[in-house]
Formats: structure tokens, C-alpha cells, sequence
């Protein structure tokens, strides 16, 4: 049985996807149980969405990518 | 130029399909528009030198990675390659703090009320070794296996860079997040 310390412990593993199978699941029988865990669980999974999305804004200018196509021939 | 092979069309149409991450990539490593625009094209065209040696299937994403990172090192880093320091930060966390000062853990919504703008200056202030991780990993998506090849260390690597990455940004972010009356702070006098 996992406790705080496990689950925390293994958070960053579990919002990068990075967690056996069975891992998942014990640490899911933790989150059940257990509101503060679960609270910072859909904290830091909410952090990593954040930074994903305010990054993904930045795009490659379109003069670079018609050189590039003409380059590789795609 | 020769007739391209079907394999060296579908070749060059994945490797366009990175461009915006390679962009992104290019970016951070240079912080220089122009310099990344110039970084992207010596990776595509040393990727287009090599692409034998790719092997189809595999993360394409990675390999480009890899080779832009070899080249942006052997060119503008070479000299202070080995002085990136990562500093320890100590343990801290946005949660922990915010849930000292307000009796409880913050809510997922103080995120939302978080500017894009500012995650982006708290990911900015990050050292490079800490910054290029949370990159690849949070942004781009890689492994944590695909983000330790790139980079060339061992997973265990990985992690423990990204966790301190993730630290400094909580502690960044909730500095502004007090700052800018998203929470409120100083409850607890902090020396």
C-alpha cells in the first residue's frame, strides 16, 4: 500500500506517463482515499498542461519552412 | 538535383512535420530568432546528410533533437560546455507553500488565472540544463528514455533535472502569483 510519501514520491513519474501498470493502479488506490494527494496530483498535472500550451503558441516562421520543403524536396 | 526516392520524399515530410518543435527547440537553445532560423537549417540539412543512417519507425522527433543539440553544443558552446552549473534549489513547491499560507492546497483554476506570457519568463529563468528538460519533456512530449537519449545521460538524470526544473518554475510562478494578487501571501512570515 502506497502512503503520502510514496505517491509523492512518484507524481512526476505519474503526469509523465512514465508508471507501470500495476504502479498506476496502486497509486491510484491511493488517490482515492486520500483528498490531499489528489489535490496536488491535479495541481501539477494542470502545471504540466500549462507550460505545454504556453509554449505551443511559438511556431516556426512560414519563410523558413517554404526553404526548408524546397531543401528536403517534401 | 537527382529524382527522389518514394523513401526520401516520405523522409523529408516527416522531418517538415518537426518543424515547429525544432523551431521551439532552436529558440531556447539560442534565444535569438535569427540564430534559431539558422540552427534549424543546419539540423535539417546535416539530418538530410545523414538520413541513412535514420532509421524509419523510430522517433524521428528525438533524432533531430539529438543532432541539433550536437550541433548547437560544437558550435556556440564548445568553450563553457562543462561550466553549466545546476544549482541546487532545495526542496520547494508552489503547493506546499500555497497550502502553508492558506491553510489548504491551492485549487487546479489559481492555474488558469496564471498568464501564458509569465510561464514562459518563469521557464526563461530556468538554468539551461533545466530548461531544455522541461522542454522536451512537458512541451514536446518525449519519454523520459527518448528525452535521456537526446541529451545523452542516464534517465535518472532526466528526472532529477526535471523535478528541480519543475520546483524552481512552482517557486517562480508563485512569487508572481503573490505578486499579482492571484493568491495571498505573506500569511505566514517567511524569513
Amino acid at each position: 500500500m502506497y502512503d503520502c510519501e510514496d505517491c509523492i514520491r512518484r507524481l512526476d513519474q505519474l503526469v509523465d506517463k512514465e508508471l507501470s501498470p500495476p504502479e498506476v493502479e496502486e497509486i491510484h488506490v491511493h488517490l482515492d482515499e486520500c483528498g490531499d494527494c489528489t489535490k496536488r496530483y491535479r495541481f501539477q498535472e494542470g502545471l504540466k498542461r500549462l507550460v505545454k500550451v504556453s509554449y505551443q503558441e511559438q511556431k516556426a516562421p512560414d519563410a523558413l519552412r517554404e526553404r526548408l520543403r524546397q531543401q528536403l524536396g517534401a | 538535383m537527382a529524382e527522389q526516392t518514394v523513401e526520401e520524399q516520405d523522409f523529408g515530410t516527416e522531418a517538415i512535420g518537426n518543424l515547429d518543435a525544432l523551431y521551439r527547440g532552436a529558440l531556447r537553445l539560442t534565444r535569438d530568432p535569427d540564430k534559431a532560423q539558422d540552427l534549424v537549417q543546419d539540423t535539417y540539412a546535416r539530418a538530410l546528410r545523414y538520413q541513412h543512417s535514420y532509421q524509419a519507425g523510430t522517433n524521428m522527433k528525438a533524432w533531430l533533437f539529438a543532432i541539433m543539440r550536437n550541433l548547437y553544443w560544437d558550435r556556440f558552446q564548445k568553450a563553457n560546455r562543462e561550466a553549466v552549473s545546476i544549482d541546487d534549489i532545495g526542496e520547494f513547491a508552489l503547493y506546499d507553500q500555497m497550502r502553508d499560507d492558506l491553510g489548504e492546497g491551492p485549487e487546479t483554476e489559481v492555474l488558469d488565472r496564471i498568464a501564458r506570457g509569465e510561464v514562459v519568463d518563469a521557464i526563461e529563468k530556468l538554468s539551461p540544463l533545466h530548461r531544455e528538460v522541461v522542454l522536451l519533456v512537458d512541451v514536446e512530449g518525449f519519454s523520459y528514455k527518448d528525452a535521456a537519449t537526446v541529451l545523452g545521460v542516464p534517465i535518472g538524470t532526466v528526472m532529477s533535472r526535471l523535478h528541480r526544473a519543475r520546483q524552481q518554475l512552482q517557486k517562480d510562478l508563485f512569487e508572481y502569483a503573490v505578486e499579482s494578487g492571484i493568491v495571498p501571501g505573506g500569511l505566514n512570515k517567511r524569513s
